[in-house]
């Protein structure tokens, strides 16, 4: 009885974590809702979003509720996204931020512009769009007052997931989750991948250490000319098209490496380097 | 009830009329050199000419919304495929700028089309600036408005904003992407006579009405990108989904993307590539036609979705006691679950009378209604009332 109440607590405290969070536009004086709240699953999300909506599935998304604000001429809309886990919010956030503009600390990351605003806090993942006439006009103060409503009332993780951190910061330019197919490589499920001045990292999370050692012997079979390289439990260097020099190593359940490097030596140097990185 | 063919008719047709066909197009054979460098069949290129604007496109393009490398699309480019598709909103321009950064120094051997979303003619007009930046070029090939489902969201002004680009060069062609509708926005844009480009969904589960949308839009001289051509694929179906084995079993997306390149009046297609792999495995539809194997893979496939899915064929067996017209929701609900059409599907439900948009098919302990295909009547009803009431 005692473990059947335990059970139930700890389900309504899963339920109440994933409950859906409501929407409005009181945010600012003067913002009223345009219309109701809509809803969209995985099932009609392409109603809304169109081909992008396969953006959103890929990384891992559970539903979707939207609402149109206004406030005299001018117009917004809130897209509040429930995704499966919170590495997967963070993942849809790299994926659509401008890379050319900083990470400002909002949740686990946002960035907030003139007519446009998004973030990632624990599984939710905020875009906030204004709808303007004038394309020029200045909003930044709607979005900053919009994006400290909605953070909040969000519940969850405010920090970003702890792989980035192991990603040499020298020359980065931009990290983000991939989703599938890392380094358009079908073994290479999901994973993260750091870009910089010249090459690009990565690093992909297998289940454990026996898995990750079956798509390490794939993925060197995968390379003709492949030869051992001296870094993490095993690795390969290779030069490849598409990819130059690259060195691909497991280090326990992780894959990683460097690719698009002049040659595979330098390739495996850089490696080198992010294993020291990865506990 | 609709008078249109099953799907399985619908099918069987479109497959004998497919090989019946005389084939389109020039065709070429260039060597395919994958990633790992090692040796493989050579691909064969087909081609076809995309209506009024002349351009002769391969007959597999890519969708390039979900490639996750850049590489995957320079890959393409090299093995021949010469159509690529982007959006303004896709990765709020991150995926234009992947597009862009992967065709660089190849711009006149490709055609690139991307779309706007734009809610009124200023913002298309931005749009317009953004892409060519973003796309690092002076032009874009085909320029669509994105995800128009009926005449009414198409202004003239925004067509006056494309017509426009058109005139200073900044597109070569203009167009309409959409998702539903197509019976009725079809015929209007082949009437307005502005179009040069249709980029419709269209793949094997879709009724023969589409069919025929789709031919009257190529005889005006529309050149007609079909996308969703894999149904949706398995990306929309949850782990644990009894169809996500099937539609997930080898050859099955290749068999949905070849039956739609049968048909004559598609001149490419855009299905989503996501990395080196599935390129190979698209590149094989202009090599090898539909054949009786993909047939047989195909109809699996509705068999496989025949508990879930109304054929619409009005041979319901029994009255539902509380009076619902059954038949018609469960064709709602094909619009919403079938054809991601959700819009339309709520739209037809709201249209029922306000007792029938109340009644509860959970409430019945039993359901008088039967179908003979094997749809399971009840859980589909309540699937629906649970969606659009």
């Amino acid at each position: 009885m005692k473990t059947a109440g335990l059970l139930l607590t700890v389900l309504l405290a899963a339920g109440m974590a994933h409950a859906q969070v409501a929407l409005d536009c009181h945010f600012a004086p003067g913002w009223e809702p345009s219309g109701p709240v809509r809803h969209f699953t995985a099932e009609n999300l392409y109603d809304y979003k169109d081909g992008a909506a396969d953006g959103y599935l890929s990384y891992g998304f559970a539903r979707m509720s939207t609402i149109d604000c206004k406030s005299g001429p001018d117009s917004l809309t809130i897209d509040l996204s429930e995704m499966n886990d919170a590495d997967a919010a963070y993942g849809l956030f790299t994926a659509n931020r401008d890379p050319r503009l900083p990470i400002a600390p909002i949740g686990m990351g946002g960035q907030i512009q003139s007519q446009s605003a998004s973030f990632a806090k624990g599984i939710y993942y905020v875009e906030i769009v204004e709808v303007a006439d004038n394309t020029e006009a200045d909003h930044t103060a709607v979005m900053q007052a919009c994006v400290a409503a909605l953070q909040q009332r969000l519940q969850g993780r405010e920090t970003a997931p702890e792989a980035l951190q192991w990603f040499p910061t020298e020359n980065l330019d931009t990290v983000k989750l991939v989703p599938e197919s890392v380094l358009g490589l079908k073994l290479l499920k999901r994973g993260y991948v750091a870009k910089y001045k010249q090459g690009q990292a990565f690093v992909v999370l297998e289940a454990t250490p026996e898995s990750a050692a079956e798509v390490f012997k794939k993925l060197r079979e995968h390379f003709d000319g492949a030869s051992p390289a001296q870094v993490g439990n095993e690795a390969f260097q290779a030069k490849a098209p598409y990819l130059d020099g690259i060195c691909v190593f497991r280090k326990g359940r992780y894959l990683a490496g460097y690719a698009n490097l002049p040659d595979a030596q330098q390739a495996s140097a850089m490696a080198a380097k992010l294993a020291a990185r990865i506990p | 009830m609709s008078s249109h063919p099953s799907r399985r008719e619908f099918l069987s047709t479109g497959l004998s009329a497919g090989l019946a066909l005389p084939v389109l197009g020039a065709t070429s054979a260039m060597a395919l050199e994958p990633q790992s460098a090692k040796p493989t069949a050579p691909v064969k290129l087909d081609y076809r000419t995309l209506g009024r604007t002349g351009l002769k496109v391969t007959t597999v393009g890519m969708g390039c919304m979900i490639t996750s490398d850049p590489s995957v699309i320079t890959r393409a480019a090299d093995l021949g495929i010469n159509y690529f598709d982007t959006a303004r909103g896709y990765s709020h321009g991150n995926n234009e700028r992947m597009v862009a950064a992967a065709l660089a120094g190849r711009r006149k051997q490709v055609i690139i089309s991307t779309k706007s979303h734009a809610g009124n003619k200023e913002e298309l007009q931005q749009h317009l600036e953004t892409s060519l930046r973003e796309l690092n070029t002076d032009y874009i090939d085909i320029w669509y408005l994105h995800g128009k489902n009926s005449p009414d969201e198409i202004p003239d002004d925004m067509i006056a904003v494309q017509q426009l680009a058109k005139k200073q060069g900044k597109v070569r062609f203009i167009g309409v992407s959409t998702h539903s509708g197509q019976q009725q926005l079809l015929p209007w844009m082949a009437k307005k006579g502005v179009f040069d480009v249709v980029l419709t969904g269209y793949n094997f589960t879709m009724d023969a009405s589409m069919d025929q949308a789709i031919e009257a839009a190529a005889k005006s001289g529309m050149g007609v990108v079909a996308m969703k051509v894999m149904a949706g694929g398995p990306r929309r179906l949850k782990p644990g989904d009894p169809n996500l084995k099937r539609l997930t079993q080898e050859g099955a997306m290749l068999a949905a993307l070849k039956w739609v390149i049968k048909k004559p009046h598609i001149a490419t297609t855009i299905p989503s590539i996501t990395d080196m792999d599935q390129l190979d495995e698209n590149l094989k539809a202009m090599s090898n036609p539909l054949s009786a194997g993909d047939e047989k893979l195909l109809t699996a496939h509705l068999d496989a979705i025949s508990p879930l899915y109304c054929r619409m064929c009005g041979k319901c067996d029994g009255a539902c006691q509380k009076g619902l017209p059954v038949a018609d929701v469960l064709r709602f609900l094909t619009y919403a679950d079938g054809y991601g059409q959700f819009a339309l599907g709520r739209e037809r439900f709201l249209e029922l009378s306000a007792e029938h948009q109340t009644v509860r098919c959970g409430d019945c302990t039993v359901c008088t209604v039967n179908c003979p295909h094997g749809v399971q009547v009840s859980s589909r009803m309540a699937r629906a009332q649970e969606l659009f009431a």
